[in-house]
C-alpha cells in the first residue's frame, strides 16, 4: 500500500535533525490516512546506514530505504536525484515528505516529475481534509498564505524547518531495511565540482540570511553590539544595522541596513533601538517578521513590527538571549 | 598763454609721436587676433538664441555689469572692484577725449571741461584705482581668502596695472613741475607728485628728459596690457559684461529639454555638445571664487567646485578646443582623440571633470545666484549628468535605486510599496476619480474609496507628491496640511493613485527620458483633472513638484496656475479666511529651501506668516534668502549615502542650532528629512524641525494654544497616532 | 553561445503587508493599482546573462515570458538591458498554470527557438515563490540544474562555468550544454540600468506572441494541473504589532521568547 515517505540524510550515527520533524508530521499524515510511514535513507558510501535506520524506526519509520554512494556525500543534486529516483520508484510511495533544506531546495522538485506526481514546497502546515493530503504555504513573500492540494500521486512536499513537531523517539521499535542499489555512472553526470570556496567570514550573510539582528542609534555604543553579537549566535543570526549606528562608527559600514544600505529578506528581523524611518524599513520590506525592542513605544518601528517589546534593550537583550538559550537547548 | 581759457598742450615735449600709432598696430593685431580666436572657439559649441528681448537684458546688463549689484553683495570686493574699473574707465574716456580733441577738434582739451573732467576727474579716478589696486593687492597676498587662487599671471597684470597708473602720475608730475601749470591745482594728485620732484631739487632739463622717457615708458606698458587682455583673464573686461547682457531669461528652475526622438547625443561629453553660450561662459569667469564661496558641496569637501569646474572646462577648451576645429569625419559630434603628436586627448567627463564632483552637486544654485557675471554652473553641470545618466547608464547607487522605482511605481522611494493614499487614512480628503464616468465628491479613507469626478465641486488641486506621500516623517505634514486647508475652507481635491512622480528626481539625476515619459503621463492626467469648467489652480507643499509643475510642465503642454503652500497658506491668512489665533510660543528660524527661495523668488511669504504666529519669535539663520545653504538633499541627493567628506545636512543643522531657535521651519519635504536628520546628530531633541504648515496647523487648531513639543515634531492635533 | 533567460512579470514584491489584498473567491491578489514589476531573481539572471556573453566577447540572448499581454513591459525592459531577443508565451490556456505547467510552455517555447546552451531562470518568483520552474524545466528539456547559481563564465571546451552558493560558501562548477541554473542574488548581480538609446530601442523592436498552438501544446492537456489551491488568504498576525507584556524587562524578555519559539521563528 502506497504510504508516506520522509527523506532522510544520514549523519554520523544519526540523521538530520529535520527527519525526526518530517516524521512526526508524517506520522500524524499516515494515521489520517490509514497508511504506512516509510523513510527514504541517503548516506555517503562510508557510512553504515543500519545506525541512522534504527534511529528512523525509533521515530516511526517501518521500512526504511536506503540508498548509498560514495557521490551522495558531495551534496551534488544529480546524484541526489537519481538515488532519489530508483530508492521512490520502489517504494511507491503516495507522499513523500522532504525538509526545506538544500537538498529538498534543489532535488524535490525534479523527483516529483520524474515520479509523475505534484510538487509543493516550504509547507508550514499539513493535514488531511477528505482524504487529501493539504499544506499551508506561504506566498507572497508571507504577505499571504495558501493551502494546496495535490491532483496527482505522488505528491512531493517540502517542509519548512521547524513546522512539524518532532517524533518522539522510541528505541524499541524497528523496522524493516531495504537497500536500494543506486547505479550512478560517473559520466552521466554532466556537473563537476571544480572548486569548493569556504567562507572566511563567521556567521551567515545579511541578505540571505534568516535572521537578522539590526542595531541602531539606541543601543549606545560598540560595546553594546556584544550583547547584540551574542544574541545572534543563539539564533544563528546575521548582523545588521541602521546608518545611525554605521555613522556612529559603531560598525561596518558594510552593516547598514535601508534604503541605502542592503535590503534583507530574513524570515525574522529583530530591530533593536532602531527609531524605524521609512529609509531604514525601506531595506526590510522582504522580511517576513519583524520583532522591534525600543524604549519609545511610539516609535515607527512599531508601525512595521509584528511583535514588539516597549524596553531598554539593555535589560532585554541579555535576558532575552538567556531564555532563548534555555528554550533551545543550546 | 590765455589765463582765461585753461588748457594744456597735448604732447607736451613728445617728438615722434606718430611712432605710438606704429606701436598700436601689433598691440591691435594681438587683442584682435586674440578674441578671434577665442571665438572660434565658442563656436565649437551649439547655436542657442541669446539676443532677443533687448530691453530685459539691457535692464539686467546696467544692474550686472554697471551698477554691479552682486558685487557689492561683499562690500569690500565690490568698492574694490568698482574702484579698479570705474578708475580704467574713465582714464580710458579721457585718453580718447585726447584722440577727440586732436583729430575732430572737439575742444575736450581746454575750458572748464577740461579743468572739472580731464583734470579733476580723471586725477581722483586715477588716485581710487590704485587705491583699489592696493586693495586687491592687500586681500589677494595678505588676507589670502581661500575663494582667491593665485597665479604668476595675476601678479603681474596687476602689477602692470599699478605700473601704468603710477607713471601716469610721474608724467604729469613732471609736466607740471617744468611748465609751472596755471591749473595744476586742479590734478592734485599730479600737483603733488611735482611738488615732491621739485623738493628732490632736480635739474629742468634733468626733469624734461625723465618726462619724455615716462612717457613712452607709460604707453609701452599701457600697450602690454591691452595686447595681455585676450590671453589672461582680464578676458572679462570685455566678456563679463557681454556675458552678463547674454544671460539666460528663462524661469530659474526650468531645465532645457532634449527633444530624444531627433537627438544624436545625449549630454554632453565633449564641448561640441554644449551651447556657444556655455562656452562663452567659460571666458568670462573672472575667477572671484563666490561660487565656490557659496556651494555646499565645497564646503562640505566634495570633489566639487563650481569655480573649478568653469576654469577645469576653459582650461581644457584652450588646451584642446583647438583640435575641434578640425572637422571629425566620420562622427561630427564626436571629440578629437588625440593630439597631433599622438597625445590622446583627456575625456572631458571623468578626466577633466570628475564624475564624483558631479555627483556631487545638490543643484541648488547658490553658485549661480552669487556669480557677478551670470555664468549657468548647473545646466552645464546637468548636461553632463545627463550623458552619465542616459548615455553611459551610470550613477551612484541610491539614485540608480531611485529611478528603478520611478520606471516601475512611479515613485522614488525604494521598499516603499505603500499606496500613495495611505497618509490620509481618516481625514476628509476627497480623491478624485478620473475614470470613465467619474464619481461624485465623497470623502476617501483609502485607496480605491468613492472619490470625486472631474466635474467635482473643487476649487484647488491639491498636488501632494511623492515624498509627502511615502515618508513617514512628511506625511504628518500632509495631514496638517489638509486639516489646515479643511479650517480655511478650501474646496481641494487630490489625484490619489493617479498621480506619479513629478520627474523632478529623475530629472534632476540627469535622466531626461524617465522624466519626459513622467512629464507626458502626469500632464495628461492633470489636464484631465483640470480641463472642463472655472479655472482651476494647484497647490503643493512640495517646492521640487511646484517648481517642476509651473516652470518645466509648460515645456511638455501643461499650464498651470500653480502656488506653493507656503503662498497659499499666506493668502487665505491675508484675505481673513485662516485665523492664526492659537498661540506657538517658540523660537524659530526658517531654512529657506532653494527651490522655493532661490529657484522661485518666495522668501516672504513664510517668514510673514512666521511673524503673524501669536507668541514665537523669528530669528534669521545665517545663510538666508537668496544666499541659502542647501540642505543637501536637491538635485536627487537625498536618495544618495552622502560618503565624501562631512554632512551638508548636519552643517546646516548646526547654522540652524546657532540661532538658539528651538525650531527650524521649513517648507519641502526633502528639507525636512535631511534637517530632521541632521538636527538629530547634531543637537539630540533639543532642536525639531517642523513644516510651516504644522506651525500653522498649529495656530489654527481649535484647542488653543499649546507649545510645540520638541522630539519627533508630531502635532497634537495629529490623530495619526 | 545561445542563452534563453526565463522572466516573470508579477505584482510589486514591495507592497507592504498592511497594503496586500487578495480575492478570496478567485484566491489571487486583488490590488489592481499595484505596480508590476519582473521578478527579482528573474533580474538577477538577465544580469548573469548579460555578464556572461561580455565574458564570452558574444553569444546570443534570449528572453522569454509567459504571462498575458502586459508581459511584454517585462520583455521590453529585458531588450532595453541589451537582450537581443524576446518572446511573448501569451494564449488563454496559459493563465493560472501551475509549475509543472509553465515548464511545460517554457520548455516547449526553448525548443522551438532551437534550443539554448543555457538556460536561466530566477530561483523563485517572488509572487507565489514556488521556486519549482527553473527545475521542472531542466527535466522538460532534459539538462542538468545547477540551483542558486550567481555568477556565470564561459568554461573550457564550450563548457560553462557557473558560482553556485553553498551554505558554507560558494562553488565553481562546470557544466556541458544545455544546462539550466537558477539564480540567486548577490552583490555582483543586481541587473544593471538601461542606456537611453537602447531603451528607445528596445521599445521599437518587434517582440512576437507564441500561442498554444504555435508551440503546439493541447490547451486540455495543460489545464489538468497536478495541484490545487484550495484556499488563499491574508495572515492575521500581521495586521498590527503584537506588544509582548510583562512587570520587568525580564519578563517581557522571557514572553518574547516565548512567543519566538511558539511562532515558530526560532
Ligand atoms: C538620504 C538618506 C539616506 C538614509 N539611508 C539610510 C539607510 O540606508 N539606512 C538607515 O538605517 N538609515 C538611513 N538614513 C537615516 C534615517 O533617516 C534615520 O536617521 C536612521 O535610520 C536613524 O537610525 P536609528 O533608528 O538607529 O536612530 P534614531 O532615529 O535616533 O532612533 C534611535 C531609537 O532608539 C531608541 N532607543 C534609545 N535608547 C534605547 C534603549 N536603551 N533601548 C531601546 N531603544 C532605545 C529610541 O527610542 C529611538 O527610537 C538615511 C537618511 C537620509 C537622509
Ligand atoms: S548648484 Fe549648489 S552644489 Fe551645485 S555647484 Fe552650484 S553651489 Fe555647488
Ligand atoms: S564662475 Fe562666477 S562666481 Fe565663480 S569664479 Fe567665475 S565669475 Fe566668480
Amino acid at each position: 500500500m502506497p504510504g508516506i515517505v520522509i527523506v532522510a540524510t544520514a549523519e554520523g550515527q544519526g540523521t538530520n535533525p529535520a527527519a525526526l520533524e518530517l516524521l512526526g508530521g508524517g506520522a500524524g499524515l499516515a494515521k489520517a490516512l490509514g497508511c504506512p510511514l516509510e523513510a527514504v535513507l541517503v548516506s555517503g558510501s562510508g557510512t553504515d546506514p543500519a545506525g541512522p535506520a534504527a534511529k528512523l524506526f525509533a521515530g516511526g519509520a517501518r521500512r526504511v530505504y536506503s540508498v548509498r554512494h560514495e557521490r551522495l556525500g558531495n551534496g551534488s543534486p544529480e546524484a541526489a536525484l537519481e538515488a532519489l529516483t530508483a530508492a521512490c520508484r520502489r517504494a511507491e510511495p503516495r507522499v513523500v515528505l522532504f525538509s526545506a533544506d538544500r537538498l529538498g531546495l534543489e532535488v524535490a522538485p525534479r523527483l516529483a516529475h520524474r515520479l509523475g506526481g505534484s510538487m509543493i514546497t516550504d509547507a508550514v502546515a499539513l493535514e488531511v481534509r477528505d482524504g487529501d493530503v493539504v499544506a499551508t504555504r506561504p506566498a507572497f513573500g508571507g504577505k499571504a498564505m495558501e493551502q494546496v492540494a495535490a491532483r496527482a500521486t505522488p505528491q512531493v512536499v517540502t517542509v519548512k524547518l521547524r513546522a512539524l513537531e518532532p517524533a518522539a523517539l522510541d528505541e524499541s521499535r524497528s523496522g524493516e531495511l531495504v537497500e536500494v542499489p543506486v547505479d550512478l555512472d560517473p559520466g552521466v553526470d554532466r556537473v563537476k565540482l571544480v572548486e569548493r570556496v569556504e567562507e572566511a567570514a563567521e556567521g551567515p550573510k545579511l541578505e540571505t540570511a534568516r535572521v537578522v539582528i539590526g542595531g541602531g542609534r539606541g543601543v549606545g555604543g560598540a560595546e553594546n553590539f556584544k550583547q547584540l553579537e551574542e544574541l545572534a549566535r543563539v539564533l544563528g543570526a546575521a548582523l545588521g544595522a541602521s546608518r545611525a549606528a554605521v555613522d556612529e562608527g559603531w560598525v561596518p559600514a558594510s552593516w547598514q541596513i535601508g534604503q541605502t544600505g542592503k535590503a534583507i529578506a530574513s524570515d525574522l528581523y529583530i530591530a533593536v533601538g532602531i527609531s524605524g524611518a521609512s529609509q531604514h524599513t525601506a531595506g526590510i520590506s522582504g522580511v517576513k517578521t519583524i520583532v522591534a525592542i525600543n524604549t519609545d513605544p511610539e516609535a515607527p518601528i512599531f508601525e512595521r513590527a509584528h511583535l514588539g517589546v516597549v524596553g531598554d534593550h539593555k535589560a532585554v537583550v541579555p535576558a532575552l538571549t538567556a531564555r532563548l538559550k534555555e528554550l533551545l537547548g543550546k | 598763454m590765455d589765463l582765461s581759457n585753461p588748457m594744456r598742450e597735448v604732447y607736451w615735449n613728445i617728438t615722434g609721436k606718430n611712432l605710438m600709432y606704429v606701436l598700436l598696430v601689433p598691440v591691435l593685431v594681438a587683442f584682435f587676433r586674440g578674441f578671434y580666436s577665442k571665438y572660434r572657439l565658442w563656436k565649437i559649441g551649439r547655436p542657442t538664441r541669446r539676443r532677443d528681448n533687448w530691453r530685459r537684458r539691457l535692464a539686467g546688463f546696467f544692474r550686472g555689469a554697471v551698477v554691479q549689484e552682486k558685487n557689492f553683495r561683499d562690500r569690500y570686493s565690490g568698492w574694490m572692484h568698482f574702484f579698479i574699473w570705474g578708475g580704467m574707465l574713465v582714464l580710458f574716456i579721457g585718453t580718447a577725449n585726447v584722440a577727440l580733441d586732436e583729430y575732430l577738434g572737439v575742444p575736450t582739451m581746454e575750458g572748464l571741461f577740461y579743468l572739472y573732467f580731464q583734470s579733476l576727474v580723471l586725477d581722483v579716478f586715477g588716485l581710487l584705482a590704485i587705491v583699489g589696486l592696493a586693495m586687491a593687492l592687500y586681500r589677494r597676498y595678505v588676507v589670502r581668502p581661500p575663494r582667491l587662487h593665485r597665479t604668476p599671471q595675476d601678479a603681474v597684470f596687476l602689477g602692470l596695472l599699478l605700473l601704468v597708473l603710477v607713471t601716469g602720475f610721474v608724467i604729469e608730475g613732471l609736466r607740471i613741475a617744468v611748465t609751472e601749470d596755471p591749473w595744476a591745482a586742479w590734478s592734485p594728485v599730479g600737483w603733488a607728485f611735482a611738488a615732491a620732484f621739485r623738493a628732490t631739487g632736480m635739474a629742468a632739463e634733468t626733469m624734461v628728459g625723465l618726462h619724455r622717457f615716462s612717457w613712452w615708458f607709460h604707453l609701452a606698458l599701457a600697450f602690454a596690457w591691452i595686447a595681455c587682455v585676450p590671453y589672461t583673464k582680464l578676458t572679462h573686461l570685455v566678456t563679463s559684461p557681454a556675458n552678463i547682457y547674454m544671460r539666460s531669461l528663462g524661469p530659474k528652475g526650468r531645465l532645457e529639454p532634449i527633444n530624444l526622438e531627433t537627438a544624436e547625443f545625449l549630454g554632453a561629453s565633449n564641448l561640441r555638445h554644449f551651447t556657444w553660450k556655455q562656452l562663452f561662459d567659460l571666458d568670462a569667469c573672472t575667477e572671484c571664487g563666490r561660487c565656490q564661496d557659496a556651494c555646499p558641496a565645497h564646503a562640505t569637501l566634495k570633489p566639487l567646485n563650481p569655480k573649478a569646474v568653469v576654469l577645469d572646462l576653459r582650461d581644457y577648451m584652450h588646451e584642446y578646443g583647438p583640435l575641434y576645429l578640425r572637422r571629425a569625419q566620420d562622427d561630427p559630434w564626436a571629440a578629437p582623440a588625440e593630439t597631433p603628436d599622438g597625445r590622446p586627448v583627456p575625456v572631458m567627463v571623468g578626466a577633466v571633470i570628475a564624475e564624483d564632483a558631479l555627483w556631487s552637486c545638490t543643484t541648488c544654485r547658490a553658485c549661480m545666484e552669487a556669480c557677478p557675471v551670470e555664468i549657468e554652473h548647473v545646466p552645464a553641470i546637468m548636461d553632463m549628468r545627463r550623458f552619465l545618466a542616459m548615455d553611459q547608464a551610470s550613477m551612484p547607487e541610491g539614485m540608480a535605486d531611485a529611478i528603478r522605482s520611478l520606471e516601475t511605481r512611479g515613485h522614488p522611494f525604494r521598499g516603499t510599496g505603500g499606496a500613495r493614499t495611505d497618509w490620509l487614512q481618516g481625514l476628509d480628503v476627497p480623491v478624485l476619480d478620473l475614470s470613465a464616468g467619474g464619481g461624485t465628491r465623497g470623502a476617501a479613507g483609502g485607496a480605491g474609496a468613492d472619490g470625486a469626478g472631474p466635474d467635482a465641486d473643487f476649487d484647488v488641486l491639491w498636488w501632494v507628491g511623492c515624498a509627502m506621500a511615502f515618508d513617514e516623517r512628511n506625511q504628518k505634514v500632509a495631514r496638517s496640511l489638509a486639516r489646515v486647508l479643511h479650517r480655511a475652507g478650501v474646496r481641494f481635491a487630490i489625484l490619489g493613485n493617479r498621480e506619479k512622480c513629478t520627474g523632478d528626481a529623475a530629472r534632476r539625476i540627469g535622466h531626461e527620458y524617465l522624466f519626459q515619459t513622467l512629464a507626458g503621463e502626469n500632464v495628461a492626467t492633470l489636464n484631465q483633472a483640470l480641463g472642463n469648467g472655472r479655472p482651476r489652480r494647484i497647490v503643493t507643499a512640495c517646492p521640487h513638484c511646484y517648481n517642476t509643475l509651473k516652470h518645466e510642465y509648460p515645456d511638455f503642454g501643461g499650464h498651470y496656475d500653480v502656488v506653493h503652500h507656503t503662498e497659499f497658506i499666506r493668502e487665505l491668512v491675508d484675505s481673513g479666511r485662516l485665523k492664526l489665533d492659537g498661540e506657538v510660543r517658540e523660537t524659530i528660524t526658517f531654512h529657506d529651501p532653494c527651490y522655493l527661495g532661490r529657484y522661485n523668488d518666495v522668501y516672504d511669504a513664510p517668514r510673514k506668516t512666521l511673524k503673524d504666529l501669536s507668541g514665537a519669535e523669528v530669528r534669521e539663520i545665517e545663510r538666508a534668502r537668496e544666499s541659502s545653504f542647501c540642505c543637501g538633499g536637491g538635485g536627487a541627493l537625498v536618495f544618495v549615502e552622502e560618503r565624501i567628506g562631512t554632512r551638508i545636512n548636519q552643517t546646516r543643522a548646526r547654522q540652524a542650532a546657532e540661532t538658539g531657535a528651538r525650531t527650524v521651519c521649513t517648507a519641502c519635504p526633502f528639507c525636512m528629512t535631511m534637517l530632521a536628520d541632521g538636527l538629530k546628530t547634531t543637537s539630540g531633541d533639543e532642536v525639531q524641525a517642523l513644516d510651516l504648515a504644522e506651525l500653522v496647523d498649529r495656530a489654527t487648531a481649535p484647542a488653543g494654544p499649546a507649545a510645540v513639543g520638541a522630539g519627533t515634531g508630531a502635532s497634537p492635533g495629529d490623530g495619526s497616532r | 553561445m545561445n542563452i534563453v533567460v526565463c522572466l516573470k512579470q508579477i505584482i510589486d514584491y514591495e507592497i507592504p503587508p498592511r497594503a496586500f489584498r487578495i480575492d478570496r473567491q478567485k484566491k489571487k491578489p486583488a490590488m489592481p493599482d499595484a505596480s508590476l514589476v519582473i521578478g527579482p531573481f528573474d533580474e538577477n539572471a538577465l544580469e548573469v546573462a548579460l555578464q556572461l556573453r561580455e565574458k564570452a566577447g558574444g553569444g546570443r540572448i534570449t528572453a522569454v515570458s509567459m504571462g498575458p499581454e502586459s508581459a511584454i513591459e517585462a520583455l521590453r525592459k529585458a531588450l532595453a538591458v541589451t537582450a537581443d531577443e524576446a518572446v511573448l508565451l501569451s494564449d488563454p490556456a496559459f493563465s493560472d498554470l501551475d509549475p509543472f505547467g509553465t515548464a511545460r510552455v517554457l520548455g516547449a517555447a526553448i525548443k522551438k527557438l532551437g534550443g539554448a546552451d543555457l538556460v536561466l531562470t530566477g530561483r523563485q518568483s517572488g509572487d507565489w515563490d514556488a521556486g519549482q520552474v527553473g527545475q521542472l524545466l531542466a527535466e522538460e528539456l532534459g539538462a542538468p540544474c545547477v540551483n542558486f547559481a550567481f555568477r556565470a563564465e564561459p568554461g573550457g571546451d564550450g563548457r560553462v562555468r557557473l558560482y553556485k552558493e553553498t551554505p558554507g560558501g560558494a562553488e565553481i562548477l562546470e557544466a556541458g550544454t544545455p544546462v539550466v541554473a537558477t539564480v540567486t542574488n548577490a552583490e555582483t548581480n543586481q541587473l544593471r540600468l538601461a542606456k537611453v538609446r537602447d531603451l528607445m530601442a528596445a521599445n521599437r523592436k518587434p517582440v512576437p506572441t507564441w500561442s498554444a498552438a504555435d508551440l503546439g501544446l493541447d490547451p486540455a492537456a495543460l489545464a489538468a494541473g497536478r495541484i490545487e489551491v484550495l484556499d488563499l488568504y491574508v495572515p492575521t498576525y500581521d495586521a498590527r504589532c503584537e506588544f509582548v507584556t510583562g512587570e520587568t524587562p525580564e519578563d517581557k524578555a522571557s514572553a518574547l521568547a516565548r512567543r519566538l519559539v511558539e511562532l515558530k521563528l526560532v
